[in-house]
């Protein structure tokens, strides 16, 4: 890892330098304007590619922020039942219908601005069943929401960040 | 160990111990980020954190080699002292040389950047979190994790720019600076100069920059 950021580094140095000997080239344009109207494509669902991306975008948000007002409730030491009962109802609510947001054509050449990756339509049955495994979870979490228990709730919070990770780690894009 | 006229200290221990403890902390923590153990790398973060606030509290209290105010004058030397370097007429400094002050000041900025964002990071799932992240939005907490890892890649390019430097100085302008970051001493002889700064840790200014940081580290972890 730190070998390869070295490694990049050095290759980005001497990228600088080679591209201030020759001077300016006008390749960086020809580039943009290739993607220039991505997005605008409409899928067999009646959506653009651009909408169905931001629809997923906005939903996965709500999600994470509905688990963390959760987990922040239950870090405090006096949770407040009624919040994480409403944030996991909301994780239920906001994670139905996952099974239908990445249609093919969403992936990353799309042209949109995307951490889905490609190997997500290269096995899309995994990708589904990493889709209701999460949404089980989810309906765990909240079951045990209802029930009140701070124990029972941290644990079935863990169990469906679980679900998260284990599809993050495959089939989404991490910068690091 | 002052017996020794031969050899004058150069780095007092406090200097030594944070500095390697940090070279640490830095693996550690990058390792155990890579690994996702975020319960290690928090307390790890914390450590760090402490070090941070205590090295920059010690820009003030510390030793005269410690100290930010005489290095920041120091670096008005900064184009003669290149000038020397280019006409390989480098002499060893007593303290950090203008190169290395501009070292010290982006590590340790470096450093403060990330420990602060990694305070307030938030993970992609919404579960993993830093201590107080609490007071901000999932959102923003993202955001914030975005500049912990963009940050990351600043403080290694600078790290492995230190490495480098010091490597330069070792073996190219045979400088020899590895030793005395470990023991604190060098010969007597390696300076022009006829009266040095003596050069030690004041107990009591160490107690009261150590209790600072520990407290600063303690309201942190109590504060949610
Ligand atoms: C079946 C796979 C899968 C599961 C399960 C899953 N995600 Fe994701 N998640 C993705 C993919 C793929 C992306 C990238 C989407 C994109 O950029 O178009 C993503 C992106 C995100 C994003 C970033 C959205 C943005 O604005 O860029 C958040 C936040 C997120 N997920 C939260 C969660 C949380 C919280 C859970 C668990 C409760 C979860 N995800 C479960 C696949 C999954």
């Amino acid at each position: 890892m730190l070998n390869r950021k070295i490694g990049l580094l050095c290759t980005s140095v001497a990228g600088v330098v080679l591209l201030s000997a020759c001077g300016q080239s006008g390749d960086s344009e020809a580039a943009s304007e290739a993607t220039s109207d991505a997005g605008t494509t409409v899928l067999a669902n009646g959506m653009t590619v651009a909408e169905q991306i931001k629809l997923r975008h906005d939903a996965l948000e709500a999600i994470g922020d509905a688990l963390k007002g959760a987990g922040d409730q239950l870090k405090s030491g006096s949770p407040d039942m009624a919040v994480i009962q409403a944030a996991a109802a909301s994780v239920v609510e906001k994670s139905t219908g996952m099974e239908d947001w990445f249609p093919e054509g969403t992936g990353p050449d799309s042209g949109v601005e995307t951490d889905a990756l490609a190997v997500i339509w290269e096995d899309k049955p995994d990708f589904l069943t990493k889709v209701s495994d999460m949404q089980g979870a989810a309906a765990k979490f909240s079951e045990a929401a209802q029930g009140g228990d701070a124990a029972a709730i941290g644990g079935a919070m863990k169990e469906l960040g679980g679900t998260c990770k284990a599809c993050h780690d495959k089939y989404r894009k991490d910068d690091d | 160990m002052a017996t020794n006229p031969e050899h004058h200290v150069v780095w007092d221990w406090t200097v030594r111990l944070v500095h390697w403890l940090m070279v640490i902390l830095v693996l550690l923590l990058w390792w155990t980020a890579e690994e996702g153990m975020m319960d290690w790398h928090k307390r790890c973060g914390l450590t760090m954190l402490g070090l941070v606030i205590f090295r920059i509290i010690w820009g003030f209290s510390g030793s005269w080699t410690a100290r930010f105010v005489p290095m920041f004058r120091r670096l008005g030397s900064l184009g003669g002292y290149v000038r020397d370097l280019k006409n390989g007429s480098h002499k060893p400094v007593f303290g950090h040389g203008p190169l290395g002050i501009l070292s010290v000041f982006a590590l340790l900025g470096a450093l403060s950047v990330q420990v602060g964002t990694g305070l307030f990071s938030v993970d992609v799932d919404g579960l993993e979190s830093g201590p107080l992240a609490i007071w901000v939005s999932f959102s923003t907490g993202r955001d914030i994790a975005d500049i912990h890892e963009l940050n990351f890649d600043i403080l290694s390019t600078l790290i492995s720019l230190h490495v480098v430097a010091i490597l330069v100085y070792q073996f190219i302008l045979k400088d020899n600076l590895i030793p005395p970051m470990v023991t604190g001493k060098r010969p007597r002889s390696d300076f022009a100069a006829s009266s040095l700064p003596s050069i030690k840790a004041g107990f009591w200014a160490f107690v009261l920059s150590a209790g600072i940081a520990a407290g600063c580290v303690y309201s942190v972890l109590n504060a949610v």
